[in-house]
């Protein structure tokens, strides 16, 4: 708590003690407790500056995703799916990719706010908010794709369980209705965990606001006053949540792998197709989290407060773990099959590392397991932000590269030589791709001046619960449970 | 008897003088429905020595869970048999696949009420003194309380020593 | 009527069986099905990139290595599989087991384009329409008034030609005759001038197939995938029949 650790640092410390607890202090946000009202004053500023330059980048990005998103798309609705590079064994292409990969994204926020609150990993305070963002933005980035992808995507609703005229429900034995259902139930679900932790903020936002603002929080805030019922109940929702997406996270990815690992695509029916997309999921959603918080650091105000090199360094961890169990799973689906002597196995392994296509591959493989092993053991590297953005990018471009090998690399080679194709996506295809970047920044931008992107009330009751405590010659800290 | 909403802050480090202040009025024959604590930060009814409040937010989440699995069920075992249609050689309703849909709705239920049970909890009114002030979201602890007028004066000096901020009187409202 | 034909609903299990040894790859059977089935023309380019419209492909193997090569063909459409891959996976039940003709149906105007059929078919036996196709005059002329055309954005494939199969059982019972060998022929049998394709009823022990797929020559593309497809084919050693 903020009164225990003043007088304590006070007159008696000796200026080595003093100079230590100052250490402490610069590198953990949690040590470093400032008025809670100056701290709502930061996290207020952050999000109603708008610079010139934050409104070129919101109309560059809004233009560019009516162009390059819904442009082309309307383009491609109008026209017909031929001018998207698809064709005969490659009938899934760069739509299907973007879609796993976003997808993958959306599991960032509930890593790091449901799985990281369930284990009290405090380093997640300050951000669980910008990477629970993510997910919903991910999720309604990604959650496109099935649409777009469909052949005639007037019809989309035939897909959507309720009675009907037609007499016709969907066929629950589909991995695709399973999807969408998965979908469903993560974007509602994210959608209202991003919400529920979000009512004392607003309900902050709104004591200090005017005009069309203050209407918004006012709105959202619920009317919030912070009486014990109210926490109670929304920590007891809290709660729930956190326990109850984290199943549903795992199985919304692994859902998505079972479109695949369902069919008779070899390459494809793998039993550890489900725990290999999750782990591949986790590891871009963190690098994703990592690459978001670098550029809210550097770009938005007061933010070199919250986001400290102390939380590149636990999250530049993770992402080694997680690279080094993708790397695993990896090795595992394909020494299997490459033992496994099924010849039309063999050779879509053949064709991934030596085809036309193989720089793919190699760059799946360098991204994703070269890099960080190479960087991330180095604690300087970690808690150097331009070097973690940089790696964490190239870990995205890996796992793209990934999602491209096992979809069209890997159908592109099926068991009949006379079907063999290749499959040169289009610059439709690739529009479309970037629309949904796009539209994704463009959220984030947009939501970033609306709404906090810092949770105060969990980074002051984080503070509130961490002290220095001196145990011999030196100061540790330590944390009291306050709940 | 006619009582005054009177409130007190406390700044967020004192939590012990703010707990002293429940006590204080307690003696003052103030009954703890007749308190309520409102802060910026979550603090256990414990640390402040009150009851514990309550919620049926749980009860509403397993009742949603339900409705989920039910709605699922019909969807895996009473839809495909309103129009047979027979596929791939699997049987009309398969066990297997039927799991993964009961997963999906159930947690879909689960988690949609869990919401509905906060917002309609929220919209409910709530018990104890109402009112609020700016001042909570910067962290500080608030204690509203429905003071009988003759013991105003003699409770406010005393809530004053243990170093709380009065609130005039009107400046307590609603947000 | 409705008895007869739940009776022949009970009968009816169709089939085909191709001769490969006497196949000489001339194509007749793909114009055929694309004369009978209204499939649109692409053109060059579209199909030289895969995106050929044909219900039934002659798939060319070289044999032997050059200059001592031998053309091998293996006209490939759709196996009407028992256990079709393609048919769970649907999200809309566009595709699906037929009760009555025990073939795999194509429900055009119910398909929503996902494609995810056409992955799942081990025998690459669906086509797409990428996009509206226009068929020129005076060939528009010709379409016929049995199937119906198809519009940009939905999956296609081989019917055995339900339409005549359809057309079969009901010149039967006009004629208050059950079905017989050989009152269905499709469009590709009709034109194979070798007469190398067969097409008759699996389920009559006696029929001309069901004797066929009998033969020592016999086996089925996949047949490991436990797809049970429904097309035969023959094909012997190379010293057979000269």
């Amino acid at each position: 708590m903020a009164a225990d650790v003043k007088p304590f640092i006070g007159s008696k410390a000796s200026p080595h003690q003093e100079s230590e607890a100052e250490e402490l202090r610069k590198e953990h946000l949690m040590l470093d407790p400032m008025p809670r009202d100056e701290m709502n004053q930061m996290v207020m500023e952050a999000m109603t500056t708008t610079t010139r330059k934050w409104w070129a980048w919101v109309i560059g990005l809004g233009l560019a995703v009516a162009v390059l998103l819904f442009g082309a798309w309307g383009y491609m609705i109008a026209t017909g799916m031929g001018v998207a590079g698809i064709r005969r064994p490659v009938y899934w292409g760069i739509f299907i990719v973007t879609f796993v990969f976003w997808i993958g994204i959306s599991h960032a926020g509930t890593f790091v706010s449901a799985i990281l609150r369930v284990f009290k990993a405090e380093f997640r305070r300050p951000f669980t908010r910008a990477a629970e963002l993510m997910t919903t933005f991910g999720l309604a980035a990604g959650a496109l794709y099935p649409l777009i992808h469909l052949g005639r995507v007037w019809v989309f609703y035939w897909m959507v369980p309720y009675p009907n005229a037609r007499w016709l429900w969907p066929n629950f034995r589909s991995a695709l209705v399973w999807d969408f259902l998965a979908i469903t139930t993560y974007l509602l679900s994210s959608t209202i965990y991003l919400f529920l932790p979000l009512i004392p903020d607003m309900a902050m936002a709104r004591d200090r606001s005017t005009g069309w603002r203050h209407f918004i929080y006012k709105l959202l805030a619920l009317g919030w006053r912070g009486t014990e019922a109210e926490w109670f109940r929304l920590r007891k929702a809290i709660s729930i949540f956190a326990f109850a997406i984290i199943p549903v996270m795992f199985s919304v990815h692994t859902i998505v792998s079972w479109d695949f690992a369902v069919s008779m695509v070899s390459g494809w029916q793998s039993s550890i197709f489900g725990p290999y997309f999750i782990i591949g999921a986790i590891l871009s959603g963190i690098s994703a989290v990592v690459t978001i918080l670098y550029i809210l650091r550097s770009t938005m105000k007061n933010m070199d407060y919250f986001i400290r090199k102390e939380h590149f360094d636990a999250l530049g961890k993770l992402i080694l773990i997680f690279s080094m169990s993708w790397a695993y799973f990896f090795f595992n689906e394909y020494i299997l099959a490459w033992y496994g002597g099924d010849e039309a196995l063999k050779q879509v392994l053949t064709l991934h590392a030596t085809g036309p296509s193989a720089w793919v591959w190699y760059t799946m493989l360098i991204c994703n397991v070269a890099i960080p092993w190479l960087f991330l053991w180095n604690k300087k590297v970690r808690r150097t932000p331009w070097l973690m953005f940089i790696i964490t990018l190239l870990v995205n471009v890996g796992m793209y590269a990934e999602r491209y090998t096992i979809i069209p690399l890997t159908l592109g080679h099926q068991r009949s030589p006379f079907d063999w194709g290749i499959y040169n996506p289009t610059i439709i295809e690739v529009s479309i791709a970037l629309g949904t970047l796009c539209l994704f920044i463009f959220l984030y931008l947009i939501a970033s001046r609306i709404i906090p992107l810092v949770p105060v009330w969990e980074v002051q009751e984080g503070q509130m619960s961490h002290t220095l405590r001196k145990i011999g010659k030196t100061e540790i800290p330590s944390v009291t449970e306050l709940e | 008897m006619e009582t005054n909403v009177r409130m007190i802050l406390f700044k967020e480090d004192q939590v012990d003088q703010a707990s002293e202040a429940i006590e204080t009025l307690h003696h003052h024959g103030i009954s703890d429905k007749d308190i309520s604590v409102i802060s910026g930060v979550p603090f256990s009814e414990k640390i402040l020595g009150r009851p514990m409040s309550w919620t049926r937010v749980p009860q509403i989440a397993v009742a949603g869970a339900l409705f989920g699995f039910i709605i699922a069920m019909l969807l895996n075992f009473l839809v495909p048999n309103l129009y047979k249609l027979s596929v791939g050689g699997m049987p009309l309703t398969p066990i297997p696949t039927s799991i993964v849909v009961t997963f999906e709705l159930t947690m879909l239920g689960l988690l949609i009420s869990t919401f509905l049970g906060v917002f309609i909890e929220m919209l409910s009114p709530s018990f104890g003194p109402k009112g609020y002030h700016p001042k909570i979201s910067d962290g500080y602890i608030g204690i509203l309380f429905n003071c009988p007028i003759h013991a105003d004066e003699d409770t406010c000096f005393e809530l004053q020593d243990l170093g709380a901020e009065i609130v005039d009187v009107a400046e307590v409202k609603q947000p | 009527m409705t008895e007869l034909l739940a009776k022949e609903a009970q009968d009816e299990k169709w089939g085909m069986v191709i001769d490969l040894d006497i196949c000489s790859g001339c194509q007749a059977c793909v114009t055929a099905c694309s004369m009978e089935n209204n499939i649109p023309f692409v053109g060059e380019d579209e199909m030289a990139y895969g995106r050929g419209m044909q219900w039934m492909r002659i798939r060319r193997y070289w044999e032997g290595e050059y200059p001592d090569v031998m053309p091998d063909h293996q006209p490939m459409l759709c196996q009407q599989c028992g256990s079709a891959p393609c048919e769970p996976v649907c999200p809309v039940f566009a595709t699906l087991h037929s009760e009555v003709e025990k073939i795999n149906l194509q429900v055009y105007n119910r398909c929503i384009g996902t494609r995810y059929c056409a992955i799942n078919c081990p025998y690459q036996a669906r086509t797409f329409n990428w996009f509206d196709y226009e068929i020129p005059a005076p060939m528009n002329s010709y379409l016929n008034p049995d199937v119906t055309v198809r519009r940009r954005g939905v999956m296609e494939k081989c019917t055995f030609c339900v339409q005549r199969i359809v057309k079969g059982r009901q010149q039967a019972s006009a004629e208050g005759r059950e079905m017989e060998d050989g009152d269905v022929t499709p469009a590709c049998a009709q034109a194979c001038p070798t007469d190398a394709i067969t097409f008759g009823n699996l389920s009559d022990p006696e029929s001309r197939v069901s004797k066929m797929v009998r033969s020592d020559r016999a086996y089925k593309e996949l047949e490991n995938l436990g797809t049970e497809p429904r097309v035969t084919y023959l094909k012997g050693g190379k010293s057979y029949g000269g």
